[in-house]
């Protein structure tokens, strides 16, 4: 899944160890994320959301299945 | 919360520093058991025993990897270690067959024979670690 993590977090000038701690995740985790190998549970999407005071369908865009 | 031996955190440190006393039990066990197997010739009822006492280990290495995951509160950690168990058990089962396969030729089976929990775990390292590299 496609999302705007990477922006988002430069945006507020934060590294991914910074989003790390925030998110009380390890940093490669926000990696994964960042680079869509790994999509987050509901509950961590959430929590990223509140982080970023937004909404989840502006971190994340489902990614349109190839014609 | 970092997934690599500097900054582990103490859930991970402890989850590593007893399976690794797990490891080595089950080594010395096994050592144990294959010595008193060929040297002293002991009854069926001590040789079914012995070979229990030597799954216990075992049965606590599962229940450390257990309340581990169950305790891990990074989802992508968890879910990077499950790949790996997977890893494990494939390379386990795939060694595992090989060996079996030669069973019948021990003029070529002359090899040190491996412990499977110990090939489990460390191959279950190995992937953790690939995982770690990947995701770096």
């Amino acid at each position: 899944m496609k999302n705007r993590l990477r922006v988002l977090r430069a945006e507020r000038g934060w590294s991914q160890a910074d989003l790390a701690t925030r998110l009380e995740v390890s940093r490669q985790s926000v990696n994964a994320i960042e680079t869509g190998r790994f999509d987050p549970s509901l509950p961590l999407a959430f929590k990223l959301a509140r982080i970023f005071e937004t909404t989840i369908e502006a971190i994340f865009n489902e990614e349109l299945a190839p014609k | 919360m970092h997934f690599c031996n500097r900054h582990l955190s103490p859930l991970q440190r402890r989850a590593v520093q007893s399976l690794g006393a797990c490891l080595g039990l089950t080594a010395g066990c096994s050592m144990v058991a294959r010595d008193v197997f060929e040297q002293h010739h002991p009854s069926t009822t001590v040789i079914y025993l012995l070979a229990a006492l030597t799954t216990l280990p075992v049965v606590g290495i599962v229940t450390i990897v257990g309340r581990y995951l169950a305790r891990e509160t990074d989802e992508f950690v968890r879910v990077m270690v499950v790949q790996s168990i997977l890893w494990g058990l494939g390379i386990t089962f795939v060694v595992d067959t090989f060996l079996g396969s030669l069973w019948p030729y021990p003029e070529l089976f002359k090899l040190i024979p491996i412990l499977n929990i110990d090939l489990f775990c460390v191959s279950v390292g190995f992937a953790i670690r690939i995982q770690m590299w990947r995701n770096r």
